[in-house]
């Protein structure tokens, strides 16, 4: 008896296609794919119906193909003012959802979902310094933050390997953008962004916003609790 | 005949709070509620699905309710349903398979099941906090559902899955619910909700809830239930100078190492959770903390470890719920590289456990000779018993009438094996 009810029920089940991990149970609205600009032959910048989400600079969104239930989170790239969306995304070896979205086609439909996160700019210290340090795609959101204030005073501190990895840095003013290269000596500085910290200690009166691997973010928050510098005023994104 | 019902209730708080609301449609609509070990015609399942050991406890319940009475009406709901659906429909003995969002409608399913009518699920209206105030039978302490959902994406955690986005409750519904179960006679509420510290509607924060909260008038006490060390300030340890608030947090930490913290994408280092510590304790030195600990994260490292076991004995939690770190399908730490073998969570757990059965004791010893202002829950063979204001168990030699308040001078500490209070009574009851 209780095996023809649930047979009975199962017809009714809603035939979701796009499965997210965010629930089997919520189909995710779907945006249109506008552009993709290559930067290099594995990184790429993503633009897509901005669909009237209301973020703040530094938050991320989820992506992914729809009918896949593999989402991952990329920082949003694009100004709080732009009509679309964009991401700055970087192949992953053996990745499979950041490989797999750079094989899109303009016009295709992907998988959003957010605004999330807490990484964004503190109303209180608009006024202040701030010190972006981001490692490969971690300057995305610093590309945000900085073309939705353009009066923030702010210096990015940007670790790549090599110089190619600058993407779209012209965008900022150049005595605010300094480059680490640590595998050519083509950046502003020749090195990581960790050395470059230990030979430029920070200013108590900055904020400190910390992006990429975690292995950089801890060392870069080690040598500032070594300089002394308040821990209260870093904030941090860790993207693996 | 009169309909028997059961329920069973896993994992949080929050589930509890659910589960007694939907007792009490059973109960008000007449049917009778019986143990969850006894034949029922129906039994509610609310699950839990934050570990592999709560999917298994939650499989478990589920045979075991159907093999007790074959024939029965067997509902499940909670977090495994959203996490699992169809598999849990596909099994085929299950007679109803209930997502979160509407489990606040479930009555009216079994209901209209035993009168003939088939509704499905889906059918069952969506709330979050569509709940019925829980009959006072069931607790003295009545849970209060502020907030649902969470929007933090802890690279280990399910939840933001299978509860969905955070959702913040009408200021007003809250008010209304309080003042609805203080004039039932509870003494004391539960704040409680996913993610709490995070509420937010429209202009209201949680500690402006709060705030709203104290102000109401009746004999109460506040009580906040588990709470993330985030999205609060100063004015939250100032709000407990008040005598309604309860000096009791159940701070999650998680991990004593900032680098854990890093990668488990928490919203805090540890600076800052010591920080808060301090600034409670020493406005409030008996301040009790308990927390929940994750052992054998992705890459934890020995060091990471020790780091954990330090603060958890320098912080002085009186509690630790322990977790040993297990995968959850879809969320970031699934595809983290450096998965400890299960042994090494085991040690570092029972490690973590002694330290906590330490700091248990020492926590409780040091209420020795002070007051406590127990809400006695049970009398029993010449002993009331109940909570005292730091969420610390209290036994009180003598008679005194359920759900009051006593003011109590500590005496010493039982030799049970989970040693409580030893109270005397040092004033009347208060209420
Ligand atoms: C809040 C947040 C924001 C993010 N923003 C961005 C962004 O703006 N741009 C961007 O390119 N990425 C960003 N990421 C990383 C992104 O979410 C994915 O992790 C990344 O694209 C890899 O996904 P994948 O499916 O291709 O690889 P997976 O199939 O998930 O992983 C394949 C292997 O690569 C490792 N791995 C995962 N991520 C990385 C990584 N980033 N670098 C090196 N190894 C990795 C995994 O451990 C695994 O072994 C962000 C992450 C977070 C948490
Ligand atoms: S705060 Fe983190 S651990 Fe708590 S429910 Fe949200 S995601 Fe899970």
């Amino acid at each position: 008896m209780k095996k023809n009810q649930a047979a009975k029920y199962s017809l009714l089940k809603p035939n979701i296609k796009s499965l997210s991990p965010v629930s089997d149970l919520m189909p995710l609205p779907v945006y249109r794919l506008h552009e993709i600009r290559d930067l290099t032959p594995t990184s790429y910048i993503m633009r897509f119906d901005r669909n009237n989400m209301e973020f703040k600079a530094g938050q991320h969104i989820t992506l992914g193909l729809p009918g896949n239930n593999q989402l991952r989170e990329y920082s949003i790239y694009s100004t709080e003012h732009d009509p679309y969306l964009e991401v700055l995304i970087k192949e992953v070896e053996k990745g499979m959802v950041s490989k797999s979205l750079h094989k899109c086609r303009l016009g295709d439909f992907l998988s959003v979902d957010g605004p999330f996160g807490f990484f964004t700019l503190d109303e209180n210290n608009l006024g202040k310094k701030n010190l972006f340090i981001g490692t490969g795609t971690g300057i995305a959101p610093f590309h945000s933050m900085a073309g939705s204030y353009p009066a923030l005073d702010y210096s990015i501190l940007h670790g790549v390997r090599t110089t190619d990895e600058t993407y779209e840095s012209s965008f900022y003013p150049t005595e605010r953008y300094i480059s680490c290269t640590s595998r050519d000596d083509k950046g502003k500085f020749k090195g990581r962004v960790t050395d470059y910290i230990r030979k430029n200690p920070v200013g108590s009166e900055t904020i400190v916003y910390l992006c990429g691997n975690v292995e950089m973010i801890y060392e870069v928050y080690d040598i500032l609790v070594s300089q002394h510098f308040p821990v209260d005023q870093i904030k941090t994104e860790v993207y693996f | 005949m009169v309909k028997k019902v059961a329920f069973k209730t896993l994992g949080c708080r929050l589930n509890q709070f659910e589960t007694d609301a939907l007792a009490t449609d059973f109960y008000n609509a007449g049917y009778k509620i019986v143990p969850f070990t006894e034949k029922a015609d129906a039994y509610i399942i609310n699950t839990c699905t934050v570990t592999n050991t709560s999917d298994h406890k939650s499989k478990y319940t589920i045979s075991q309710a159907i093999r007790r009475n074959a024939g029965s009406v067997v509902v499940v709901t909670g977090c495994m349903v959203n996490n699992q659906k169809e598999l849990l429909e596909q099994r085929g003995d299950i007679t109803y398979v209930v997502e979160n969002n509407r489990k606040s409608s479930l009555f009216s399913l079994v209901d209209a099941h035993f009168k003939g009518e088939i509704l499905h699920p889906s059918d069952l209206k969506q709330s979050l906090f569509d709940f019925t105030v829980a009959e006072k039978g069931f607790h003295t302490r009545s849970m209060i559902k502020i907030q649902d959902g969470c929007n933090n994406f802890c690279t280990y955690c399910i939840v933001p899955m299978v509860r969905g986005r955070a959702s913040s409750r009408p200021v007003e519904d809250v008010l209304q619910n309080i003042r609805q179960v203080v004039s039932f006679g509870y003494k004391e509420v539960v704040l409680t909700g996913v993610n709490i510290s995070r509420y937010e509607y429209q202009d209201t924060g949680f500690e402006d809830l709060i705030e709203k909260i104290l102000e109401l008038e009746g004999d109460f006490r506040v009580r906040i239930s588990s709470i993330e060390p985030e999205g609060f300030g100063d004015k939250f340890i100032k709000l407990f100078a008040h005598p309604k608030m309860c000096p009791h947090l159940h701070l999650c930490l998680q991990s004593g190492s900032d680098r854990v913290l890093m990668q488990m994408r928490r919203q805090y280092n540890l600076h800052q959770y010591l920080n808060l510590i301090e600034g409670f304790r020493s406005n409030y030195p008996d301040f009790n903390f308990t927390t929940d600990i994750i052992v054998g994260f992705p890459g934890e490292t020995d060091e990471d470890f020790n780091q954990t076991c330090k603060v958890v004995k320098e912080v002085g939690f009186s509690h630790v719920h322990t977790f040993k770190y297990s995968v959850r399908k879809g969320t970031r730490a699934e595809r983290m590289p450096g998965h400890l073998p299960e042994k090494i969570k085991h040690e570092r757990s029972q490690i973590i456990r002694d330290i906590a059965e330490e700091n248990k004791l020492h926590y409780r010893q040091s209420l020795v000779g002070k007051q406590q202002t127990v809400l006695i829950e049970k009398v029993q063979k010449g002993f009331a018993r109940g909570y005292g204001e730091h969420y610390v168990p209290v036994k009180i030699s003598g008679e005194m009438p359920k759900n009051t308040f006593n003011t109590v001078t500590i005496k010493g500490l039982s030799d049970e094996s989970d040693p409580q209070l030893i109270g005397q009574k040092t004033s009347k009851s208060a209420s």
